[in-house]
């Protein structure tokens, strides 16, 4: 049983419908902050489980859990003469495979036959009367949430409570800080899941003895002594002391307390903390019985080689499990496979099975590192090689006061030759990108390489920056005629030779020299005139690709 | 799973039918089945049945109205397929539903499927009018290319029908689709105890009152075996009670009484079908203490004779309409009728299926009151008198 398809509609940043298809295994989802990522784990347990952090989310319905700008335009609507219907929420859940029929109808906003649990919030039907009277009044601030219901049916269109739902869910969150100290509850769980009656009953005797051994200490007693002599004035003649709280059966519990190494729980590194928590989650009773983990952003606080070996434990304990990851570490997504992967973006989400399957292979075959920059930044600047980078970082200082493109989430990405790789999956996640390319005296070669995204096939956010002027020249180095079409010639001829020498700290040295000398101290040269503090002159195509 | 096999089991009254169904269904281990009856007395009654024999009812076996499951199963799950909107429920209706207008002649003309779709299904309220429940199922798994059908199969791998004979018209057409499925499907029913009508449809409009023996036969004879014999035998009726009730429906085999020594254990003294003047009710009452039966406005302890289907007692006393009356003088079943065009018609003289439950009831004796004691009266009744006893 596995979770295949999820369909999110007015939960929270998803206000039109949020389609995400699930794989059987391991599911990671990867998105910059603010697109959603928690919210999808939390729209599924939610969906599945009826909690949300923790608690019952019927006694905690309000109105942040709608989406804020359909809440407005709803509460605006209502002054006007065209009231809109209070906005509802809709989580599906569709289940793969074919043995739950009883789940099976058209009742899902597909209209196909589907599997599944369609999870509402919707203004209930018994309130309609009240509601109508509420809203004639008028002068309404805020959702009218007291006349909503929270509602679960099958796609067949039964009623169902979520404890019917056959598909259970356990949401880890290690850096939560829902709790005072993460230990009480922590031992908690130890004890509720994985001690027997005995066990339990034999820790608390224990706790028992104790408190008896210290009410009979002799300076517990002695205490007790003053405070009754203290006492002993007041109207009422009776006994006060001092004793050990008996008075719940589980109040022993919360004296306890779990240290690790003789440290205390709390006060030990919060990256040792998210490991135990989340192994401590994933061995909790729950976790075991659960269909599918949600696991939110396990990298909180840990190291490469800690975040290594989490995700190994992850990986054995729950190898036949679904398993839902949210994260932004390049690293997770990397060791646990680029196939797995779920790029949110824009309320829109795309996996790298759907691109083209070279493409495919090219990225499981790269680092996820690179990929992850062009998901994860606000525009790419994708050149070829390091020195471009360089260049191009400056080039954008120079026109944006002094600030580095990443300061402005703008990431420049070196990628060698396979700029068409990157733009496939910038197309799909629709984010803008800048190519800056040589044209190595052939600006036909580049139009027609780049045919998909210039002209008539122009995509919206992607520019293709390159010279569109041929230069020539008669130098030859060994033997070989110069290119005088890269961007080294291109910027010593925008700069000037003087210019040029001044910053490289070069004397005297003419055209051909400098163009020698650039191409061989290719590094030096760029991180020159990087950190030089001589006014630049940048060639248009550059001056176009950082163009905001 | 054994290899599919359809049944219809025709039972005599008083033959262990509710037993019988609960004992077959405890019997599947693997597998859900499903119990349905048209009734919800009955659907109480085998409930009740299971707590006797079973102390529960098990996880795998769902009991409900024959209603409550096509809407549930049959409407609800791809009703996306022919309908758009939102369907309120049922709403029950004894005659046809849907009307148009009544045309001068009197004749109801109701709305079409295809001109007024909505009419013809729906109530004003949105609710599916119950004669038209299973022709919409039937509609949806068509539409639908048979999902309805291919779902329920992996829900129930057996389906048991109790009290068949009150299904007509299109509900017949859905069992249909279950013979053809995967489901083994069981009917049970007495063919002379119809006391509801489901459809006053034109659907297989020969095969209503009971006639579902003939519907088999007629048209479903290869997927689906009839058994007379299982359920032949009246556990509770003695063979005065038999062989008097038998004479309600000449043309059925006439119901016998089971002779294992459990059933013919009793010391009643006192057996038969007896007439008592209604002066000698009270004597009558105080003696023997039988169950009064009534045609209609019984008030408890008294039961009407139409809901007390399914249920057994020592002695019962009824009181007959004047038309039963009639028949236990004259000893005839029908009447000639002009119709409007002035045809002659046979139509039952009196309700015959009622009567049969009246009679049915008992385990010993049964006492039909009289006025005129001293007319004659058909073969099988004896006159009691509180003078001669």
């Amino acid at each position: 049983m596995y979770i295949s398809k999820v369909i999110i509609k007015n939960f929270k940043s998803f206000r039109e419908p949020f389609c995400l298809n699930l794989n059987k295994g391991l599911n990671i989802i990867v998105g910059n902050n603010g697109t959603g990522k928690s919210t999808i784990l939390e729209a599924i347990h939610l969906a599945l489980s009826g909690l949300s952090n923790g608690r019952y989310f019927k006694n905690d319905l309000s109105e942040y859990f709608f989406n804020y700008d359909s809440v407005h335009e709803y509460l605006d609507s209502l002054d006007t003469n065209k009231p809109l219907p209070p906005p509802e929420i809709s989580i599906e859940v569709f289940i793969g495979g074919n043995d739950l029929p009883f789940f099976e109808g058209d009742d899902n906003s597909t209209k196909r036959s589907e599997c599944g649990i369609c999870f509402k919030i919707a203004l209930a039907e018994k309130f309609r009367g009240e509601y109508n009277d509420y809203v004639k009044d008028g002068g309404i601030a805020a959702l009218p949430i007291e006349f909503y219901e929270v509602d679960w049916t099958t796609c067949a269109r039964e009623s169902i409570t979520p404890r019917k739902i056959p598909i259970k869910s356990a949401l880890i969150d290690s850096s939560s800080n829902r709790y005072k100290n993460g230990s009480d509850v922590y031992i908690s769980h130890i004890i509720k899941n994985h001690l027997d009656e005995k066990d339990r009953n034999g820790l608390a005797h224990a706790h028992r003895r104790l408190q008896a051994a210290f009410i009979q200490d002799t300076s517990v007693v002695n205490v007790n002594n003053i405070i009754n002599g203290l006492a002993k004035d007041e109207v009422n003649n009776k006994n006060i002391k001092l004793t050990v709280d008996l008075s719940s059966k589980d109040a022993w519990e919360a004296s306890f307390l779990t240290s690790v190494e003789d440290i205390p729980f709390h006060h030990i590194g919060k990256g040792e903390q998210s490991i135990i928590k989340t192994k401590l989650a994933l061995e909790h009773k729950k976790s075991k019985e659960a269909n599918i983990i949600l696991l939110e952003e396990p990298e909180n606080h840990l190291s490469h080689s800690r975040l290594n070996q989490l995700i190994r434990n992850i990986h054995d304990k729950c190898s036949d499990k679904q398993i839902l990851i949210s994260t932004h570490s390049s690293f997770v997504a990397n060791k646990l496979g680029l196939e797995n992967l779920i790029i949110v973006e824009n309320r829109k989400s795309v996996r790298l099975k759907d691109l083209p399957s070279t493409t495919q292979d090219f990225f499981e075959k790269i680092p996820g590192y690179d990929t992850l920059r062009l998901i994860l930044c606000k525009k790419a600047i994708l050149v070829e090689g390091d020195c471009d980078e360089l260049l191009v970082q400056r080039a954008y200082m120079d026109s944006n006061g002094g600030r580095l493109p990443i300061q402005d989430q703008v990431d420049v990405i070196s990628v060698g030759t396979s700029f068409l790789r990157f733009l496939q999956i910038a197309e799909k996640i629709n984010k803008p990108v800048s190519v800056v390319t040589d044209n190595d005296g052939k600006p036909d070669a580049i139009q027609a390489k780049y045919a998909d995204y210039l002209g008539v096939n122009s995509k919206p956010g992607i520019k293709i920056c390159y010279d569109v002027n041929v230069d020539v020249g008669d130098l030859k180095i060994a033997d070989k005629p110069f290119n005088y079409n890269t961007l080294e010639p291109k910027f010593l001829k925008s700069n000037g030779v003087e210019n040029i020498n001044r910053i490289l700290g070069t004397k005297n040295k003419t055209e051909d020299q400098l163009h020698e000398y650039m191409k061989a101290n290719k590094t030096d040269c760029a991180l020159k005139i990087f950190e030089t503090k001589e006014k630049l002159t940048f060639p248009q195509y550059i001056l176009d690709a950082i163009e905001k | 799973m054994p290899s599919k096999n359809n049944k219809l089991i025709i039972s005599a009254a008083g033959s262990g039918k509710t037993t019988y169904l609960v004992r077959e269904a405890l019997k599947v281990s693997h597998g859900n089945v499903l119990i349905t009856t048209y009734t919800e007395a009955n659907e109480q009654e085998i409930k009740k049945k299971f707590y006797d024999i079973n102390g529960s009812i098990p996880i795998n076996i769902t009991i409900q109205t024959w209603f409550s499951f096509l809407l549930q199963h049959g409407v609800r799950p791809y009703q996306g397929t022919i309908f758009d909107g939102h369907i309120k429920g049922m709403l029950l209706v004894n005659g046809a539903s849907g009307i148009n207008y009544v045309n001068k002649q009197g004749i109801s003309v109701p709305f079409t499927e295809e001109k007024d779709f909505q009419k013809h299904y729906f109530s004003k309220s949105d609710k599916l009018y119950s004669d038209k429940l299973a022709k919409f199922v039937v509609k949806c798994n068509t539409q639908s290319k048979g999902k309805v059908v291919d779902r329920l199969e992996r829900i129930y791998n057996y389906v048991f029908v109790d009290e068949v004979q009150d299904l007509a018209g299109n509900d017949l057409e859905f069992l249909k689709l279950l013979f053809k499925s995967k489901i083994n499907t069981t009917l049970v029913g007495d063919p002379r105890q119809v006391t509801y009508l489901t459809h006053n449809e034109k659907k297989y409009h020969n095969y209503k009152d009971g006639n579902i023996k003939q519907f088999i036969l007629d048209k479903c004879a290869k997927e689906c075996t009839i058994d007379e014999t299982t359920l032949g035998r009246s556990h509770r009726n003695n063979a005065e009670i038999c062989s008097f009730s038998s004479k309600l429906y000449p043309l059925l085999e006439p119901s016998i009484p089971c002779d294992c020594i459990e059933c013919r254990s009793s010391s009643s003294t006192h057996n038969g079908v007896f007439l008592v003047s209604s002066g000698d009710i009270d004597a009558y009452r105080v003696k023997y203490n039988p169950v009064v039966l009534r045609h209609q406005l019984a008030i408890e302890p008294e039961w009407n004779y139409g809901n007390c289907k399914g249920l057994g007692f020592d002695r019962v006393l009824i009181y007959p309409t004047e038309t039963i009356s009639k028949y236990l003088c004259d000893g005839r079943l029908s009447k000639e009728v002009k119709d409007k065009s002035g045809n002659i018609k046979h139509k039952n003289a009196f309700d015959i299926a009622k009567f049969y439950v009246a009679l049915t009831r008992a385990r010993y004796s049964v006492a039909i009151v009289c006025n005129n004691f001293s007319q004659e009266y058909i073969d099988g009744l004896i006159k009691w008198s509180s003078k001669g006893d």
